[in-house]
This record gives C-alpha cells, sequence and structure tokens, in this order.
C-alpha cells in the first residue's frame, strides 16, 4: 500500500546542513527534543536555531533552566551572536528559570507560574519560536514520574496551542536506564534528535542522529557535526552523490603536453587524483595548476598538510613557480594545518568555512597520504569523502596528491583510503633514479568521460617548471561522445 | 482580595506578631483555590486573624512572578517577619506549613 505523504510546514533551521538532514527543518508549531551527554551541544544548536530566527525576523524565547543568563550570551558570543543586541531588539528573551531547591513543599503544585512569565515574555516580543533548555532540570522537582509525565504534556499542549516552534532539550547519560525514564519525551515530540559526543582513537567526534521526524522523512544516518567559527556546521552524505554536479567542460592543466595527453585538459568539477612517489613532482604539478587557473582570473583553495605556506612559496621557486602575485591578488588561498591538530572532523569544519567564504573554483589538497595522520584510517576516509562529497555538489575540482612508497608508484596503495569510486581521474607520476640519471614519467591512469594518451610521457622538472623532452602524445582514438552519460567507466 | 496590603501591613507594622503572607496562584486553578482556602482556614485558627494575604494572579501579572521568580504556582512567601520563607503546593499538610511559618508549638 503506498500512501501519499502530505508533507508537513516546516521551519528551516539555517543551521549548516541540518536542513537537508530534515528534509526541511523543525516541524511548524510542533515540539522537538534534542538529547545528548555533557558537552555535546545541546545548547548550542537551541541557541542558534533562536539567533537564526531571530535575525530573520523570527523572534524567539530561550528558556534556561541549568546555565545563568550571563553563560548563555557568552556561549553565543563565542560563536559571533550578539544576543544582547537581539535582546534590546526585542527578538529574543532570555528566562533564567532557577528551579526551586530547598523550599517546603506542601502538597501537589504545578509549572503554572512558569508558564505565565515564558506567555508573557513570549507575548511581549511576539514569538515565534522557543527553546527551553535542560528540561530535565525542570522535570527533577518532581520525585514522581507520572508527576512529571503529567507536567510535560501540559507543557507540550500549553507550547502546542500558542503555536510555537519548540526545540526542547534534555540531558542523557550514557546508561540506558537514564534515557528510558525519558521514553514518553520521545512518544511526545514530533521530532527527535539524539547528539552523541564521543572519543574515538584519542580524537573527539560529535554525531548527530535523527531518531524520528511524524510525517516526514529525514536522513537517517549518523552525521558528523562540529561546532565551527558561526554555529554547528553538519555534514549529511547519504544524499550526497545524487545532487553532484556532472563533470564540467575542460580546464587546463597549466602544462600543454598534459592537455594534450587529456585531450585538453581536467575537467571541471572533476576530483584528479596525483599519485607518486617522493620527488616525483607532485606538488609542483598542482602547483602549475594552481598558477595558471589564478593568472585565468579563477580562484584556487590549496589546502596543505605536509609543509608550512612559506615553505611551499619557497619551495615553488626553484621550479620557477612564483605563487606569490596569485596570493596576493587574492585568487589563491593557502590553508595549511597539521593533521592531527584537530581532529579530521575540526580539519572539514574549517575547509568548509573556507569553500563558503573564499568560494574556489578548484580546491587542491596536498597531501591525502598525510590525512590519515587525522587520526585513524576510518577517520581519513570520512574527511576525504565528505569533502569530495561537499566540494562535488558545488561543483569545484578538487585535486588531490597521494604519497606512494613504491618507486612503481601506483594507486595501488590507494585501496587503504578506498575512495576511488569517487575519483574521476588518476594522473600516475614515476620518479626513477638510476645510477647514471633520474628520470621521471607521466602516465593517464584513467580519466572519466575523456579520452586520455595511454602512454608512459617522459618529463623534466627545469627552473622554468615541467617539460616534456618529447613531444606528448594525444590520446589514440578520439571519444565518442565524452563517456557515458552516468560519467562511469 | 485584600486591598492595599502593602500600606495596611505598614500600618500595623510595630504590632507584633503580624504576618503578611504572599500567595502565587495561577488563575482558578484546583490547586490554587485549595491553597487560598487552606492558607485562610490556617490564617483564622493559627494567627486569630493577625495577618494580611495578598494574592498575586501570575496569569495576570507575570511581571510579579518574575520578581519573585516564581515557577511553579501555588507558592506561599512568608514577606514577614524576617526570614523570608518560601512554601510551594496547595498548602494541605498543616503541619509542615506551620513548622515552616515558625508557627507550631507556640500559637494555638
Amino acid at each position: 500500500m503506498h500512501v501519499k505523504r502530505r508533507a508537513i510546514p516546516k521551519v528551516p533551521t539555517q543551521i549548516a546542513g541540518l536542513d537537508q538532514i530534515l528534509e526541511g527543518g523543525f516541524p511548524r508549531g510542533r515540539t522537538t527534543l534534542v538529547c545528548g551527554g555533557p558537552g555535546s551541544g545541546k545548547t548550542v544548536l537551541g541557541l542558534e536555531f533562536l539567533c537564526r530566527g531571530a535575525m530573520k525576523g523570527e523572534p524567539g524565547v530561550f528558556v534556561t533552566f541549568e546555565e545563568r543568563t550571563e553563560a548563555i550570551r557568552m556561549n553565543a558570543r563565542s560563536m559571533g551572536w550578539n544576543l544582547a543586541a537581539l535582546e534590546k531588539a526585542g527578538k529574543i528573551a532570555i528566562i533564567e528559570a532557577r528551579m526551586p531547591g530547598e523550599e517546603v513543599r506542601s502538597g501537589d503544585f504545578d509549572i503554572q507560574g512558569m508558564l505565565a512569565i515564558v506567555g508573557g515574555h513570549a507575548k511581549r516580543i511576539g514569538a515565534k519560536r522557543i527553546v527551553m533548555d535542560a528540561l530535565d532540570v525542570l522535570l527533577r522537582i518532581y520525585d514522581d514520574l507520572k508527576r512529571e509525565r503529567n507536567e510535560l504534556f501540559r507543557l507540550h499542549d500549553w507550547l502546542t496551542d500558542r503555536g510555537l516552534t519548540s526545540v526542547l532539550s534534555v540531558k542523557t547519560h550514557r546508561d540506558d536506564d537514564h534515557v528510558s525514564q525519558y521514553e514518553f519525551l520521545d512518544f511526545m515530540a514530533d521530532c527527535v534528535i539524539r547528539l552523541d559526543h564521543r572519543v574515538v582513537g584519542q580524537v573527539a567526534t560529535r554525531r548527530l542522529r535523527v531518531i524520528k521526524y511524524r510525517g516526514s522523512g529525514f536522513g537517517t544516518n549518523e552525521y558528523p557535526y562540529v561546532f565551527g567559527e558561526r554555529g554547528i556546521v553538519l555534514f549529511p552524505l547519504t544524499t550526497a552523490e545524487l545532487t553532484h554536479q556532472p563533470l564540467g567542460s575542460k580546464v587546463s592543466t597549466g602544462l600543454k603536453g598534459l592537455d594534450l595527453m587529456l585531450d585538453g585538459g581536467f575537467r571541471r568539477a572533476s576530483c584528479i587524483l596525483i599519485s607518486g612517489n617522493s620527488g616525483a613532482g607532485k606538488t609542483t604539478l598542482v602547483s602549475t595548476f594552481a598558477q595558471a587557473a589564478c593568472r585565468r582570473g579563477e580562484r584556487v583553495l590549496s589546502l596543505n598538510f605536509e609543509e608550512s605556506k612559506e615553505a611551499l612559496i619557497s619551495g615553488m621557486l626553484s621550479p620557477g613557480i612564483d605563487l606569490r602575485p596569485s596570493i596576493r591578488a587574492g585568487k589563491l588561498l593557502v590553508q595549511t594545518a597539521m593533521p592531527e591538530s584537530i581532529g579530521s572532523d575540526g580539519h572539514l569544519g574549517r575547509t568548509i568555512q573556507a569553500l563558503d567564504s573564499f568560494k574556489p573554483d578548484h580546491l587542491i589538497l596536498d597531501a591525502i597520504s598525510a590525512c590519515l595522520r587525522m587520526g585513524s584510517e576510518q577517520a581519513a576516509f570520512d574527511f576525504m569523502m565528505r569533502l569530495i562529497s561537499v566540494v562535488k555538489e558545488r561543483g569545484i575540482t578538487s585535486i588531490l596528491t597521494n604519497q606512494v612508497n613504491s618507486e612503481k608508484g601506483g594507486d595501488e596503495e590507494l585501496s587503504g583510503i578506498g575512495f576511488s569510486s569517487v575519483v574521476d581521474a588518476v594522473v600516475q607520476l614515476r620518479f626513477i633514479e638510476t645510477d647514471q640519471e633520474v628520470n621521471r614519467q607521466i602516465f593517464i591512469v584513467k580519466s572519466r568521460g575523456s579520452a586520455h594518451s595511454n602512454r608512459r610521457q617522459s618529463y623534466i622538472i627545469t627552473d622554468r617548471g615541467i617539460e616534456f623532452p618529447d613531444k606528448p602524445q594525444p590520446p589514440p582514438v578520439r571519444a565518442k561522445k565524452a563517456g557515458r552519460k552516468d560519467g562511469r567507466k | 482580595m485584600s486591598k492595599s496590603p502593602q500600606s495596611k501591613h505598614r500600618a500595623r507594622k510595630r504590632q507584633r506578631g503580624h504576618y503578611l503572607l504572599r500567595l502565587f496562584m495561577a488563575g482558578n486553578g484546583p490547586n490554587s483555590k485549595q491553597a487560598l482556602a487552606n492558607l485562610r482556614s490556617l490564617c483564622q485558627e493559627h494567627l486569630n486573624g493577625r495577618c494580611t494575604i495578598e494574592t498575586v494572579d501570575v496569569v495576570k501579572d507575570f511581571q510579579a512572578a518574575v520578581r519573585d521568580n516564581i515557577l511553579v504556582t501555588p507558592a506561599l512567601i512568608l514577606v514577614a517577619p524576617l526570614p523570608r520563607v518560601m512554601i510551594l503546593g496547595n498548602l494541605s499538610d498543616f503541619p509542615k506549613v506551620l513548622a515552616a511559618l515558625r508557627l507550631s508549638g507556640s500559637e494555638s
């Protein structure tokens, strides 16, 4: 039986990646439950939802049961949101609800007082959204599970009656007993999100999972997220494959000879792997590409995990590539980092922010072999898959270098990271040292959707860059029509 | 309810053993109604009218709830004599309320 789903109204959260996972946002006028352990980012998620709404003209109330108002303001400030200004403008109201502690209790009571306060503020600013942070603290005033449940249903009705789009956060602990105590919460809310904060291979990782979404589809995977400079950044991957831009037109490699071998060059929006052993000239090759692209007025983001910006610039001067004019012109952005410094999620967050702000046409990553130092092979794989996915969605060409140890070169060591399915072209560099001479060869292993030379071509690196002593040979037979439609070989 | 309890209280300020009690209620909820009834009978029986009951409806005046940080209702605050005491609930447990108001044992 197939029943067609009617789309329920949603409020975009504008939290990077979350709306994609939630297929649009939180359910409008309904309750979303966010649960997670300490430090998982429940407060930040709620704050971001409110701040982004307030800036867009949807005022909101933030009720904090645990932290002080000033702590909340500081928390927001560290993400670059000026809560005080939004409060002043009547866009946000923060209510510090310190629940009674040692007061004498005699007979039954309820949370009408709190609802009156919240309702008063909500009316004053015309709130459309509300976040109740650390609701578990509120529930603790009752020593009675049944009573807790009743109050929660009362709260839920109250919120729903007012048509507020609500986010309730609840602290959960690892042991399952404690979680099951709040099972009815899962039942009550229309959307349930679980945040998980764990340490794998000494690197902190955070994962978000949508448990349920009444009346809506949602991404069912666990999604990594980080705290970026401007809030939470999530990395949805599942649907990414479907939204990849098709491979674009040809883009020059910066080398006439290599362009000839590739039937015109790389394809835009494709992922190119330059593989080779140490000394083969991988960095020289990608720097040649970067320089040529920048001279054409295109923008290149270069991620360097192996050497500093200064070392890269001075190292490239000897084969005659001066990257400084491109950097000065704002066409080339070199971002360097130690792979082990911030974990793969951190690197991904930083890179995506650079992609957002710099908006490059091309991305260079030198070298993916260093990504293994991000913690584990799995971490490196996650980083690469998600990064390539993001750049492909945006139609950015990505050129990755990979250091292999064998003299033969080749991509056999690639299988370790195992993402060859997303790589569109592989260029192999070989550096062979004999008693008499050094010999370098370039070979196109594959180039999706394009004809390419099937020869090993010798090249030399001079102070004028990479040169081909023998004229490179074009592809043997012209391809019928740029590959198959789906771009697969 | 009592009119201008503040000024009335001021007039009786020097009167020893006079109680000012502020009861926070939420509309006409059953707990609120019961708390008020309980408080009235308690005043009559144990204070012989030496008390002023001030009621605040948080639904009508949320700012008052903000001022005294009243999150649950009904809630009773003993404003005077000091020290201040807060009692939550519908006040159905008389001995407990009396003890909290420092009235158990002494008055009758």
